[in-house]
This record gives structure tokens, sequence and C-alpha cells, in this order.
């Protein structure tokens, strides 16, 4: 559903992204683990056509996103790191228009509106203006946006930054619903747990490159060790072992 | 960090305007000698036109005193209302809304510092301007009337107090009303009070129709002209003791008392302020965190029109968007209102323009004035579109992912910016030019070509505006009159300047040809007939120009983005 194909992104000398390779099947929930500054969401945005890559290719749903990218997107849904929307507008306002962007029009959005807000637990927010909402609840409406549409493939970029634990919960359950339906994630995160809980294969990327891939079960053996959690395998594999020691020491 | 003292929370500002100057952006040296030479110019500009008043006034020795002092109250009493509203809106940004004030309310800072770095910053954001001003007069006066020192000691340490004065009583207003509304609400209700205290000021100045004093048979008596002048400076004013000590100084004296009557009230000012907000800025400020529910216009009559308009579902998105964003955000729609009055104040000098007075050319310079108010009209047009046109697509701030990552294409975003741009312009345009070229009594024949002519030049601007914004945009721009100050927004102006200068060029000069030709009767011989051909074409083919290519531009430019 998603497949990516020998991205590189530089910017002058610096190379952000250095030959990622990666595919997500229908269905699939892929975590995209990696330390800061590693490249992460470079990739992620290039994926969602905000970023154009210095080379390589983006297919989504067969769509290639440099040559058919309206088709391309039409397939795609995206929950950025930051919930940026429109100040102004109420959140109903925001997903009518959200979805107009999508071609959707007329009363088929009405039901669908009232669907993916109940399924994000803002119902009772629709008529108020996104200027009043907390952090948590732009990156539901963000979320609300995203599945409206009824995408086959979704970015997600860091889905848990501002979320209380009973939306955290929410989100996960969404995500598990999705991918039970055929939906394609992609998912940015820092959160080991989730990522562990939640992903049937993760990429790990440093230095804008790809050095690990596989289930949890990979990694683990990759990183030679038998931990359960997935945190000192990340490290290992990340170089930041010792990072571990000095907490320990601390 | 509670030992230091107040001017070290001043400190981040003073290195953020010194990074800001060591990393420059594109076209900022450009803006610096536009912006500086046009500062320069209206420095020297008043300098010139007081000195030589100042000069003037010492051949009526006594009268020409009297003047001065007057002259100064006057100049004064102006400053102090616009430093007392200055005062209550730059309080409400200093002392709550500024981005830098979680931390230092959350820091160990002792609130009585912090009071004072506030008051500090409030106190030079307001009265830049007065202070800019003032240089100039006061220098021109003491030059002109070859003033001694103490007339320089005066002017500079009359002016610290008599603008702590105003500011002080603003700040504490502000405290007041932020103590009754949330901020925000409260930044709404100045915006609005400021706007509709600028345009009652524009109205009432044109109102007055100044231009009678050039009429000798309708000036009043000298001594009734005084007597108005004179009534409204107060001696409880700190207006009068400003304009009193520096008067005294430039006679070569110290006026003692308006002086300390000065600082006492300054000081004293103060310290009521410092106390004030010790007592009151706390749950003021604890106010302005809160998200109260937000209040606004359902605007359902807009719903209504979008979807009977015959657009796609993906245009009318769009203008939906737009509208609503515009319509709910007071600092954009309230300039609205000021654009209202200079239009008033526009079309009714067209309606008491006198050109009968002038006998035998009455109708030509008519016609001649008929092209003035082509390009006047059209720089109405320009202004209003680098205002709000050209920071349409920077208007999408952070939030133009939502567009970038959709399947829109850019070329329908970038349209749908020019066309929610063009229809309410094209509609000012062509109301200006046709009132006014009515009520100018223009030949029929050049109100025709008026309206043509705007009509044609509307598109351009409003397409070069629109591209324009699309190649130079800024998204972390903090409001849209960033954006139009911007390198972008200067470059359109200057384009647009010269685009309606070519338009007027091309348009005239066949017209007086034809003109010319019907007042003399005569037919228009075959070779004028082609050159007015040529000129018509030529306009319309740089319109053409102006309006597609700068879109196109755009387009790529959006495109090619990241």
């Amino acid at each position: 559903m998603i497949l990516v194909e020998n991205l590189v992104k530089k910017y002058g000398a610096f190379t952000a992204v250095d030959d990622v390779s990666l595919e997500v099947a229908p269905g699939e929930i892929h975590g995209f683990l990696g330390p800061n500054g590693a490249g992460k969401t470079t990739t992620i945005r290039i994926i969602a056509g905000l970023l154009k890559p210095t080379s390589g290719r983006v297919l989504i749903d067969g769509q290639d996103l440099a040559t058919s990218a309206e088709a391309a997107k039409a397939s795609l849904g995206f929950i950025p790191d930051r919930p940026f929307i429109y100040e102004k507008l109420t959140a109903g306002e925001f997903l009518r228009f959200h979805g107009g962007l999508y071609g959707m029009d007329g009363d088929g959005i009405g039901h669908r509106l009232a669907e993916v807000l109940e399924l994000f637990e803002l119902t009772r927010w629709e008529g108020e203006l996104v200027e009043s909402f907390s952090h948590g609840m732009k990156q539901r409406l963000v979320m609300c946006a995203a599945f409206l549409h009824r995408p086959r493939a979704v970015l997600v970029d860091e889905p848990m930054v501002g979320l209380d634990p009973r939306g955290a919960r929410l989100i996960k359950q969404v995500f598990r619903h999705m991918s039970a339906r055929g939906v394609a994630i992609l998912m940015s995160t820092h959160t080991l747990e989730v990522a562990q809980e939640m992903c049937d294969r993760i990429s790990i990327i440093q230095r804008g490159r790809i050095i690990a891939r596989g289930t949890v079960e990979d990694l683990r053996r990759l990183a030679g060790g038998a931990d359960e959690q997935l945190t000192p395998v990340f490290l290992k594999l990340t170089g930041g072992a010792g990072l571990q020691e000095i907490d320990e020491d601390l | 960090m509670t030992g230091q003292p107040f001017p070290y929370l001043l400190l981040p500002t003073f290195w953020s305007a010194r990074n800001r100057a060591r990393r420059r952006e594109p076209g900022d040296s450009a803006r610096m000698m536009l912006f500086g030479g046009i500062g320069v110019g209206v420095a020297a500009a008043i300098f010139a036109v007081v000195f030589w008043l100042t000069w003037q006034l010492d051949y009526y020795e006594e009268l020409g005193d009297y003047l001065i002092r007057l002259g100064l109250s006057w100049l004064f009493l102006t400053f102090l209302s616009f430093l007392s509203f200055s005062g209550i809106v730059t309080a409400l940004s200093t002392f709550f809304l500024s981005e830098d004030l979680r931390l230092l309310v959350a820091a160990p800072v002792a609130p009585a510092r912090l009071f004072y770095s506030c008051f500090a910053k409030t106190v030079a954001q307001a009265s830049w301007m007065v202070a800019t001003f003032m240089g100039p007069v006061l220098l021109a006066v003491g030059l002109a009337r070859c003033a001694g020192p103490l007339y320089y000691v005066a002017g500079l340490s009359s002016l610290l107090p008599f603008v702590v004065i105003p500011v002080a009583l603003g700040s504490m207003v502000t405290l007041l009303l932020v103590n009754v509304f949330p901020a925000r609400r409260a930044r709404d209700v100045l915006m609005l009070m400021g706007l509709l205290f600028a345009v009652s000021l524009v109205v009432m100045l044109r109102f007055l129709r100044p231009e009678r004093l050039l009429d000798v048979q309708t000036l009043p008596d000298v001594t009734a002209f005084f007597a108005t002048l004179q009534s409204p400076v107060t001696p409880l004013l700190p207006s009068f003791w400003a304009g009193e000590t520096v008067f005294s100084g430039l006679q070569g004296g110290v006026d003692w008392l308006h002086a300390g009557a000065l600082w006492t009230t300054a000081l004293a000012f103060t310290v009521i302020a410092r106390a004030a907000f010790g007592r009151y800025y706390f749950s003021g400020w604890s106010k302005a965190q809160e998200a109260r529910k937000a209040r606004f216009t359902r605007l359902r009559a807009l719903d209504t029109l979008a979807h009977s308009l015959p657009v796609r579902p993906l245009g009318r998105s769009l203008l939906l968007k737009d509208l609503k964003v515009f319509l709910r955000d007071t600092t954009q729609w309230s300039q609205l209102l000021l654009l209202l009055a200079l239009v008033l104040v526009y079309l009714y000098n067209f309606r008491v323009l006198d050109l009968e007075r002038i006998p035998y050319m009455g109708a030509m310079v008519k016609n001649v004035y008929a092209f003035v108010n082509l390009a006047m009209a059209s720089f109405v047009m320009s202004a209003v579109a680098v205002r709000f046109v050209f920071p349409a697509v920077s208007a999408e701030g952070p939030a133009f992912w939502i567009i970038r990552s959709a399947p829109v294409p850019m070329r329908s975003f970038l349209w749908s910016k020019f066309w929610t741009g063009l229809v309410p312009i094209l509609v000012l345009s062509e109301a200006l030019t046709v009132v006014s070229n009515r009520f100018l009594g223009a030949d029929p024949f050049l109100r025709v070509l008026g309206a043509v002519a705007i009509f044609f030049m509307t598109f351009a601007l409003v397409g070069l505006a629109t591209g324009m914004g699309a190649q130079h945009p800024r998204f972390n721009a903090e409001n849209t009159t960033q954006v139009a100050g911007s390198y972008g927004g200067i470059a359109f102006m200057v384009l647009a300047v010269l685009y309606i200068l070519a338009m007027i060029a091309l348009l005239a000069w066949p017209s007086s040809l034809y003109l010319w030709h019907r007042f003399r009767e005569d037919p228009v011989p075959a070779l004028d007939r082609a050159w007015m051909v040529l000129c018509g074409l030529l306009a319309i083919g740089l319109s053409a120009a102006t309006f597609w290519a700068p879109m196109q531009k755009g387009i790529r430019s959006l495109e090619e983005m990241g």
C-alpha cells in the first residue's frame, strides 16, 4: 500500500534521508523508530507530499506521488506531530472543509462526520472554535480529519504527543480497528512501548539510513539480547547503550 | 535571580534585536533603505516646515512668541491623547499577552522587577513614534530661534516624564480591563476602539473642510480664531506643563514649577501603577490564561451563499474556509472600517472639488482629473491588494500542511485565492471609479473608459498580488501586516506602481487625441486612429501579462515547495 524506494533527501551537503526503502502492506502497522534528528519526520513528510525528495520514488496504492500526486494523496491520511489547524473554524467546519478537499460534499459528509467525531469522542465539541481546544483535542481532531475520507493508508508522526492516557488508549484502539479493516499505517514514534505493543513490523532509522527492520522478535535477535523490552534493543542498535548505563548509575 | 535588577529582564529583548540585525534575510537591505529613506524624508520635511514656520513667526514678536507657545501646547496635547491610547494597547501586549511572560511569571522574579521591566517596554514601545516625531520639531524650533543649551536640556528632560504619565495611566486602564474581560477579548475590544478612534479622526478632519481656510472670505476674525484654539489647552494637563517648560527653555529660562509638576506627577503615577499592579496583576494574568469558551458568529448565511454558487466542492470548501477565517479574526475585518472611511473621504473630496472656479479650463481639468482619479483608484486598489490579497497564501500559516497533503492541485488552490480576492476588490474599484467620475462630471467617454480600464487593471493587480504572494510566502509571520511589509510585499508595490503609470500613459495619450479631435469637431486621422488602437492593444497585453505571468510563477513556486 505504501512503497518507498531508494529515497534520498539532501539539504546542501547534509543528507537527511539516505537511500531509504520500505513497504507497508494493507492492514499492517509499521513502526518507524530512530533517535532525534535521524530522518523520521523528513521521510514521513516526503511520503505525505510535503517535501520534495532529492531522488527516489514513493507509491501510495500504486500511484506515484511524483507523477500522480492527487491520486496518491487521495488514498492517504496524514497526522502530523504538531496539530496546526485553522483556529477560527469550528471542529465541524474544519472537518467539512477537509472533506471538501478530498471531494466529499453534500449530505454524505454529515453522516461520516458524526461517525468520526463519535469515534474520537469529540461530538460535543463539534460547534466550538478550534482555538479553544487543548493540544490533545486538536490532535484528536486532526485524526478525525485523517480518517474522514476513509484512506487506504495513514501516516502518523508521533501520535501520542500531548494525549492523556485515555486518549492514548483510544488512539491505539482506533489504529488497531483501522488496520483490521485493511488500512496500512506507517507510524513514527519515540514511545517504544507503543511500538512494541502495536506494530507488526518496525524499521529503525539512524543518520538517514535504515539500520534494522523486522518484527520485535527479529530486532531482538539482531541486537543479540534476550530482553523482553524494546528499549534496550533500540539503544543497542542505535549506539545509545551507554545512556542506559548512565541512567542506571544515576 | 531575585537579586538581579530589572534591566536584566530586558536583556532578551536587546539580544533578539541584535540577532535579528545580524541575521539578515534576503531583501532586508532594500527594505531598510526604503523605509529608512522614507523615515529620513519625513523627518527632513517636518524639520523644514517647522523651521520655516518658526522663522516666519519671528517677525511678529509677541504674537509670534504667543503662537509658538500655543503651538507647543497643542503639539503636546495631541501626543498626550495618542500616548494614552497607545499605552493601553501596548500594555495589554507587554503585561499580559507577551510569549515570554510564562517563563518570567513562573521564575522567582520579584513582582516589582517584573513590573518595572514590563513598564519600561511599554513606555518604549508606546512612545518611540512620538519621540521620533518630536525630535525634528524641537530641533527645528531651537535652531530657528537660535536657542541656548537650556532649551535642549528642557526639551529632553520633559520628554521622559511626559510619556511616562499617559503610559502609566493607560497601563492601569488595561489592568482594570483585563480584570473585567479575558485578555484576548479585551484585545479585540481595544483593537476595535483604536480603529474607530482612527476612523473618526480621519473623517472628522476631512469633514472640517480645511480647504475653507484658503478662502479668505470665510475666515473668521483673528480674535475668535485664537480664542477657539486656546480653549482646550488646560493648565491641568501634562501637555501644558511640557509646553511651558520647553517654551521657557526657548526664552533662556527655567520653569521649575511646570518641570517639577511633570516629574513629580510621572513619579507618582509610576508608584501608583506599581502598587496597582502589585495588587491586581496576578488575578488579571491568571484570567488571561483561562481558556474561556470562544464566542463567535456562525455565519450560516455564508454556507447558504457558497452552496448557491456554481463552483466545484473543492472551490466551495476553500472559499468558505477563507471567508470564515477572515470574518472571525477581528484584527483582519476591522481594518475594513478604516478602508471604508478612507473611501468615503476619497469620494467626498470629489464631491466638494470646485473646478468651476477655473473658468475656461474647467472641462479640460476635469478630464485630466479623470486620469488622476484612475491612478488614485488603482493605488488604493494596490494598497488593498498588498494588505489583503498578497498575504492570502501566507495566511495559511503552519496549517498549510492540510492543503499540501490533500489531493488538491496547487493550481486550484491559488486560483481559489485569486477569485476570493478579485470579487470584492473589483466591486470596490469599479464603485470608486464610476462614482468619483460621476461626482467629477468627467466626459461620458472617459467615464466608460475608466470603468473598462479599472476592470482590466483589477484583474492584473489582483493576479500580481496573488502570484507574488505565492512566490514569497511567509508562513511563520505573526500577522498579515508583517507579510505585507516583507520583501515580496514591497516588490509587489513597486511593480504595481510601475504598471499603473504605464497604463495611465497608454490610456491618457490616445484619449487626449480623441477628445482633442472631437472638441474641434474634426474626424480622427487614420494614423492617430492606428496609434489609439495600438495603445489600447498594448494596455490589454500589459494587463494580461501582469495578471497571467505571476499567477503561473506562483503556481510553479507552490508546486516546487520543499
